[in-house]
């Protein structure tokens, strides 16, 4: 189990696959956490979260052999959860309104007035007010420190429409955040 | 979260997975919906494109279209050939969405090249005389069998015609 510590995700399933059914501990050990994490910010329920990412780790499992290992298994596996997330969001129809009427003034820049380290902070404090379709681009940008290309793999969109969600997440953080200090 | 939920996904997952009670799908079954995908989506683009052509050569056969030649090809058209295209394009698109392509380029662009490329094709085809081919080979039962349709039709509506219009004087 320690050479399994010392291969890349893509190895390790593959040696999952192909030799020791049971080395998928190693990827239960490694992503664990970040998916618990990244399942709370979509659920803002710790028990949901837990049975979400339970789910998750059985589904990618049996399908295991449907990842292509040329591609990256953090992007396969988060969008198992996302998936399973929002089959759940969807179950208990407690989705968060997609506030389409918001005024998302092209004028404001966000990152001219805060560092990504500042924006990071704001998004942990004020996320749980975030819209859905918001909230999902800017967990995995600033918290789960995913690329541009990992978050358009995860949530199936075209790179220029996550640069435009994270764009517009970002003003409505801003008035979020500046509504909760006041 | 607790080192409690930390080890109960583990132990939980390991000991199915020991147990047999989750097994992993074999490739074999993965292969076999990639096949079934890439032939459904080829089957069903190729079927738009023929029956858009055979739209197109039942227009043609018609001659030019003068408003009143327009009138009765319009009620005597089997509308079922363009219909089932139609539904082939949309089953095939929400085929093609199934790729990963389909999300990375723009999808709406992606449609557009798709819908336009079955029309083309289903005009060349028609333009290098397929339905001529066809018409003198193996499907002549299937063209003649419209072309009848669309005369019983043409004449039952024409009769229709000359009822109502016989009713009025």
């Amino acid at each position: 189990m320690s050479e399994l510590s010392k291969l890349t995700d893509e190895k390790v399933v593959e040696f999952t696959r192909t030799k020791d059914k049971e080395a998928y501990a190693e990827i239960i050990k490694r992503f664990q956490d970040k998916l618990m994490r990244y399942a709370k910010y979509l659920l803002n329920d710790d028990e949901k979260a837990a049975d979400v990412v339970q789910e998750s780790f059985i589904k990618a499992y049996v399908n295991l052999n449907n990842f292509n290992s040329k591609k990256k298994f953090s992007s396969w596996i988060y969008r198992i959860v996302h998936n399973q997330a929002i089959n759940l969001i969807h179950k208990y129809k407690k989705e968060i309104p997609l506030l389409d009427n918001i005024d998302f003034d092209s004028g404001v820049d966000i990152e001219k007035d805060y560092a990504k380290t500042e924006i990071t902070k704001m998004v942990k404090e004020c996320l749980k007010d975030m819209p859905l379709l918001y909230k999902e681009p800017l967990s995995l940008y600033y918290l789960e420190d995913k690329s541009y290309n990992e978050v358009s793999d995860i949530l199936r969109l075209p790179v220029g429409t996550v640069g435009t969600r994270i764009k517009r997440a970002k003003i409505l953080l801003k008035k979020i955040c500046l509504k909760k200090t006041n | 979260m607790s080192k409690k939920n930390k080890l109960d996904f583990e132990k939980n997952i390991i000991s199915q997975i020991k147990t047999g009670k989750i097994e992993m799908k074999p490739k074999w079954y993965f292969i076999a919906g990639s096949l079934i995908l890439f032939f459904g989506l080829v089957g069903l683009s190729m079927g738009a494109i023929f029956l858009v052509n055979l739209s197109i050569f039942l227009i043609r056969r018609n001659g030019p279209l003068m408003p009143w030649k327009l009138q009765t090809i319009l009620s005597t058209f089997p509308w079922w050939i363009p219909v089932v295209a139609l539904f082939g394009i949309i089953s095939a698109i929400w085929l093609l969405k199934k790729y990963d392509f389909s999300y990375k380029k723009n999808f709406l662009l992606l449609i557009a090249a798709f819908v336009i490329s079955i029309l083309l094709a289903g005009f060349l085809l028609d333009k290098f005389g397929l339905n001529e081919v066809l018409l003198k080979g193996r499907m002549r039962r299937f063209y003649q069998n419209i072309e009848l349709q669309q005369k019983k039709e043409g004449s039952v509506k024409s009769v229709n015609q000359q009822n109502r219009q016989l009713n009025k004087k």
